[in-house]
Formats: C-alpha cells, sequence, structure tokens
C-alpha cells in the first residue's frame, strides 16, 4: 500500500521509500523523515486530485501523487 | 573578520534568527524556500563578525539546481580559510525534518575544521505548548553545543552571540560518519528527543480542514484571492494617484524655473513624465510586496500553492506559479517581484514565461479604444450584456489561454527539471503575521525597485523622447526622427495593413503600453485622448482602420512583450540578459505573427 492511498485519519508506518538511486524526490522524502518504521497519517485530501496533506511526526506535509506514490507502508498501524 | 554561518531547513526561523542577530530587517516569511540569495550582515553585539544567512535546504543532496547553487554556496564558505563558526538552525517543533541536514553539515564542518553549533529555534511555542525537550540529552547525543533560542521573542539571542563569539566553540565529532550511519543517527536522535504530542498537528489540521476543503477552501480560496485583488487594485490606487499628482505638481513648480525651450520640454515631458510613468508603480508593489508577505508569513501561501498545484501542472507550472500570475493581471512588475517566493529556478523561468502574456491593466486603454473603434456599442439578452464587454472579456480570457499554453510549450521544450518537479511542500504552521519586518521588505523592495528597474526604464524613456523632440523642437511629431523610425519599419507593419503612424505608436508604447494611446492622440491631433478615447476613435475610424487591421492590433497588444520595466526587471530577477531578451524577441514574433493570421483571417469576410 502507498502512502496515497491513506484514507484520512488513518495512520500508517513507513515501509520503504521506492523510487531507486538517483531519484530526488525519493531522497529528499528520506531526507525530511520518511524512514522504515516512522508512522505516518493522512490528515486531509482536498478535491480534484490536489495534493494530500500528510502528517510526520510534528510536520506537516504536501505530496502529490506521484510523490505520495513512493513510500510503501506496512499494515502495522501504529499505536 | 570572523564568520557566522548560518545554515538550516526551510521554514526552521532561520531568517527571523539572522535578523534578530544582525538587527537587519532581512525578508523573512514564513513560508518554505523563501531565502534565496545569500542575506549577510555584521553581528549586532560585535560588528566584527559577519553573519550568513544560507538558503534553506533539507539536506546536502540537492534535488533542483537552485539547491545545488546554495549547497555549492555553503560549501565554498566552508572550504574557506577564514575563521568561521558554522550554525544550524533547528526548529525545536518540527526537530525530526532538519537533523539529516544538521549531522551533514556538522559532518563538513569537522573536516573543514570549523566549529559547529546548534540554535534550537521556536522555543517559545514548545513552552506555550507545555511540551518538553530534554537539552542535555540532545547535547550529548549530538555532541556539540546546542542554545535555546526563539526567534520571534528575542529569548536566548543574547546567549547565543555570545556562544558564536566564542573562542572555544566545539569542534563536531561527526567527521568520519559515513551517510548510512548519519541516517540512522537522525532517526535514532529523533525517535529519542522529538517532543511527543500532536497538539501542534492537530491544531494545525483543524484550520486546515477548512481552508483545504473541498466546498469551503474554494470559497475561502475565492473570498481571500478576491480582497487580494481589491488590495492591488483598489488599496493602491489613492496611493498612486497621489505619487503621480506630487510628480505632476514638483514638475509644475520646478519647471517653470527652467528657461523656456529644449530644457523645460525635457524637463517636463522626459523627466518629470519619465518618473511619474515608473514612480506609479511603486504604491501598487508596496502594497502587493505587504499583502504577499502576510498572507506568506500566516501560511496561507503555501496551503494555495496546494490548492492550484493541480489544474496549473497541466500547463507545466507549479501552484507556486498562481500568486505571481494573479498579479500579472495587475501589473508584470509586482508579480515578477512575486515570483520570488518559489524557491526553483525552473519554476520561476516558466513563471516568468507566462507572467508578460497575462492581461496587465496598462493594456486596458489600448484594448478600450480599439474596441470602441470596431465593436459597435449594442446590447444582446435584453441589454444584459453589451457587445463590447463581451469582446473585452472574450481578449482577457485570450491572454490568460496564450499564457498558459505558451508556459506549456516551454515547459516541454525546456529542461526535464522544469517539466516534471516533485512536489513536495512543508505546510507551515499557521501564525499571526510580524507586521514590522514585513514592512521593511516592502519598503527595501520598492526601494530596489526605484534603484535598479528606474535608471533604465529613465534612460529609455529620456531616448524615445530625444527621437521624438528632434529635429523639429516637439513641434511636429509626425517630422520627428521617431516618425522616421516609424516610416523605416513601415515595411514591417504594413503587411498588418497599419502604416507609420500605428508603427510610431507601438515604437512609444515600449515605454507603457498605455503610452499607444496618448501618441496616436498626438499624431491625430486629439489633446487629452488618455481620459477621453472617444474623439479618438472616432478620428481613427475616420482614418479608415479596417476590423482586420484592428484585430491585428488587438492580437498584437495582447501577445507583444511592450514594456521597458518589465524587460529590464525580467533580466534583473532572473539573472539573464539574454532571457529576457528571448522573451522579447520571441514575443515580437510570435506577436506578429499571430496579427498576421488575425489579418488574414478577418479580411477574407
Amino acid at each position: 500500500m502507498s502512502l496515497w492511498s491513506l484514507s484520512v485519519g488513518a495512520s500508517a508506518r513507513v515501509s520503504s521509500v521506492t523510487g531507486g538511486a538517483g531519484n530526488v524526490a525519493a531522497q529528499r522524502l528520506i531526507d525530511i523523515g520518511f524512514r522504515k518504521g516512522q508512522p505516518v497519517s493522512c490528515l486531509l485530501q482536498p478535491g480534484f486530485g490536489a495534493p494530500r496533506v500528510f502528517a510526520l511526526g510534528n510536520a506537516t506535509y504536501s505530496l502529490d501523487k506521484e510523490t505520495a506514490d513512493l513510500v510503501i507502508l506496512t499494515h502495522d498501524t501504529p499505536s | 573578520m570572523k564568520n557566522v554561518l548560518l545554515v538550516g531547513a526551510p521554514n526552521s526561523g532561520k531568517s527571523a534568527l539572522f535578523n534578530r542577530l544582525t538587527g537587519l530587517q532581512h525578508k523573512v516569511a514564513n513560508y518554505p524556500g523563501i531565502t534565496i540569495d545569500v542575506g549577510s550582515g555584521a553581528l549586532r553585539s560585535d560588528t566584527r563578525a559577519q553573519v550568513w544567512d544560507f538558503p534553506g535546504t533539507y539536506s546536502l543532496n540537492a534535488i533542483s539546481g537552485e539547491e545545488e547553487v546554495a549547497i555549492d554556496a555553503l560549501r565554498s564558505a566552508l572550504a574557506d580559510d577564514r575563521p568561521a563558526v558554522v550554525a544550524m538552525v533547528l526548529d525545536a517543533t518540527r526537530l525530526e525534518k532538519g537533523l539529516t541536514y544538521c549531522l551533514q553539515v556538522a559532518r563538513e564542518a569537522a573536516r573543514s575544521k570549523k566549529p559547529f553549533l546548534v540554535l534550537l529555534n521556536m522555543m517559545d511555542i514548545l513552552e506555550h505548548n507545555e511540551l518538553a525537550l530534554d537539552l542535555d540529552g540532545l547535547r550529548a547525543s549530538l555532541g556539540v553545543p546546542v542554545l535555546p533560542v526563539s526567534a520571534r521573542t528575542g529569548d536566548g539571542v543574547e546567549a547565543a552571540e555570545a556562544a558564536l563569539l566564542s573562542t572555544r566553540a566545539a569542534q563536531s565529532p561527526w567527521a568520519d560518519t559515513p551517510d548510512a550511519l548519519i541516517e540512522g543517527s537522525a532517526q535514532q536522535i529523533a525517535d529519542r528527543f522529538v517532543p511527543q504530542g500532536e497538539l501542534l498537528v492537530r491544531r494545525q489540521a483543524k484550520i486546515d480542514n477548512w481552508l483545504l476543503g473541498t466546498a469551503s477552501g474554494g470559497v475561502a480560496f475565492v473570498v481571500i484571492m478576491t480582497l487580494f485583488f481589491q488590495a492591488i487594485f483598489t488599496w493602491s490606487a489613492p496611493l498612486m494617484d497621489g505619487v503621480e499628482a506630487f510628480v505632476l505638481g514638483l514638475g509644475a513648480w520646478l519647471v517653470p524655473l527652467v528657461p523656456e525651450g529644449v530644457f523645460a520640454d525635457f524637463f517636463e515631458d522626459a523627466v518629470f513624465g519619465g518618473l511619474g510613468a515608473f514612480l506609479v508603480f511603486v504604491p501598487q508593489i508596496f502594497v502587493l510586496t505587504l499583502i504577499i508577505g502576510a498572507l506568506e508569513d500566516s501560511g496561507y501561501l503555501a496551503r494555495a500553492a496546494l490548492i492550484c498545484h493541480r489544474p496549473l501542472s497541466y500547463f507545466g507550472l507549479s501552484g507556486k506559479s498562481f500568486v505571481p500570475l494573479l498579479s500579472g493581471v495587475a501589473c508584470a512588475i509586482p508579480a515578477i517581484y512575486a515570483a520570488r517566493t518559489m524557491s526553483s529556478r525552473q519554476e520561476r523561468l516558466m513563471t516568468y514565461v507566462a507572467i508578460p502574456l497575462m492581461p496587465c491593466s496598462a493594456r486596458l486603454p489600448v484594448y478600450a479604444l480599439l474596441i470602441t473603434v470596431l465593436i459597435p456599442d449594442t446590447t444582446v439578452f435584453g441589454g444584459l450584456v453589451g457587445w463590447q464587454g463581451l469582446v473585452m472579456s472574450s481578449i482577457y480570457f485570450f491572454g490568460i489561454v496564450s499564457a498558459l499554453l505558451v508556459a506549456s510549450v516551454a515547459s516541454r521544450l525546456g529542461e526535464s527539471e522544469s517539466r516534471k518537479q516533485a512536489f513536495i511542500l512543508e505546510l507551515p504552521a499557521y501564525r499571526t503575521p510580524n507586521i514590522l519586518p514585513i514592512i521593511h521588505a516592502s519598503v527595501n523592495r520598492s526601494g530596489h525597485f526605484i534603484q535598479k528597474a528606474g535608471s533604465i526604464i529613465f534612460t529609455v524613456t529620456v531616448v524615445v523622447w530625444f527621437l521624438g523632440y528632434f529635429p523639429n523642437g516637439g513641434e511636429d511629431l509626425s517630422t520627428s526622427w521617431l516618425a522616421t523610425l516609424g516610416t523605416w519599419i513601415q515595411p514591417v507593419f504594413e503587411p498588418l495593413g497599419l502604416d507609420w503612424r500605428y508603427g510610431v505608436a507601438i515604437l512609444a508604447s515600449f515605454l507603457a503600453r498605455e503610452v499607444f494611446v496618448g501618441t496616436l492622440g498626438t499624431i491625430f491631433g486629439i489633446e487629452n485622448a488618455d481620459d477621453d478615447p472617444a474623439p479618438l476613435a472616432e478620428r481613427i475610424t475616420e482614418s479608415g482602420l479596417t476590423a482586420a487591421s484592428g484585430a491585428a492590433l488587438v492580437v498584437f497588444f495582447t501577445i507583444a512583450l511592450q514594456c521597458v520595466s518589465t524587460v529590464a526587471l525580467l533580466a534583473r530577477e532572473s539573472k539573464s540578459t539574454g532571457f529576457a531578451m528571448r522573451l522579447l524577441l520571441g514575443y515580437l514574433l510570435l506577436a506578429w505573427i499571430g496579427a498576421f493570421a488575425v489579418h488574414g483571417v478577418v479580411s477574407m469576410f
């Protein structure tokens, strides 16, 4: 399951960030904290395919579909 | 002299801290990636120390050309032999986002034998929300001094200044740490020390539910943007009128002191006329910078970028292009300044490409004149809709569509980076705008416009005046050097069915588009055509301007980049005269081809 498919209010943990070496978006996601085991939740899904809003720790990020799809989640829901 | 290298993640409050440390009102905004140039200023407590504010980035691994420039600048500063201390600004409320970058820079600083310390900013917000952070534990884990500060309240800044000047500042212990361990350590430190409790996120999410909700977000967006437009058009109008009246009044007072003749004419038309032509934009730039600054600082601008990202991405633009394009409907000058908030150079260039096509207010008098000439003043739908108004709306719509289409084509022809940039935008916390630095930034921006763009605009004004005034002392524009030039370029406009008079008016309109109306008025012998274009429209109709040529003129004005101020500012802001010249020539060519095509089509009917 990718981060984009996380429904509003739901939480999960990051399993991996795909895209391979040299993928700048993947590298940036890792830099800002999308790392294995980190809890992430979806705060908002604005309409019309707009980028969605996710909480990672105390920070809030807006990611478009292509970028959010790089983040793979585990089914292990954080407490 | 000692250097203080201030680095940190976007939106960590680094520029606000820079202001505190230097007393300078450096541009500060609550928007990721706002610092584009490396700012500098003397340390307030010891002016022998120079503080350098490096552009914010999340990592030493650049993901855009802009970040690469910023990181190269930091590496050069670290490699410099002069004594320097590296100060990493971390947002205490969002510690995790800056830790990887912190450790990467700590490693580079250690390798360069530069002392390193951490300034833990926004401690006031933590305290306000009764959230705790183990400072001693963080110091021990990072192995470097960690000083709690608040750029907003000034708490801890004195202690930070003392630490920056201390000769005992520590070398970081990360010199030999490999990348993988840096990432792992950043994660461990984040897990251990990030303040727990999602209070800040929850509070922000409540407001976001309103401002980004599908229905409520749309309504809020329209309301905020309507107010924004009102500010540019309505609030700045009295100030613009005031500036114009002041320059005219000054001219009326000073010109009689100069002996009559060429000098008096020069001062009246070129100096005061020219001054008025560009100074009138200053209030608009001030108001626009003020409003955009307040929107940025409140945290809303990042949300506006999110809302607009999807539709604009179809045209190779980003959500962050929205505000500059919107400003372009008023005037390209403040629009170009507004694009400074975009962190990616490629995205900025694509926005610069689109801005000149947005239907700016200077085109309005030209369209009004040509519509009066070409379109009968009749109505449809029981008098509810006038043909002239309908045509005016269509011309505006044509301008906006042209801007988006040209941006779309340019982005596809450009570098791959501009075609598909990952959209990763940190949404800053909502807060009350800190108004004083915003006012200072607005004043600085206005002064910058007067100083830089003004000199170029004024020079060109003088040249055009000179060509129009000589050799007959301003007696008759039709025998001036400008008219001679108009005759030379007549072959260019003949295929559009336009004679030398329109050629001269088009040439003069490169000062500012609205000059077209006044120049045609002078040529056709109609005074005050700017204020009342009806007699001029009548004279133009009598002179036999065909519908095909009129339509060609409309298309030409919709596309051509006829504004010295815009070209000068594009060259300056893009840091490339070549880019501005290519836009000028490209749009001229496109305007001519479009006008020629429309002339041909309309002539068939």
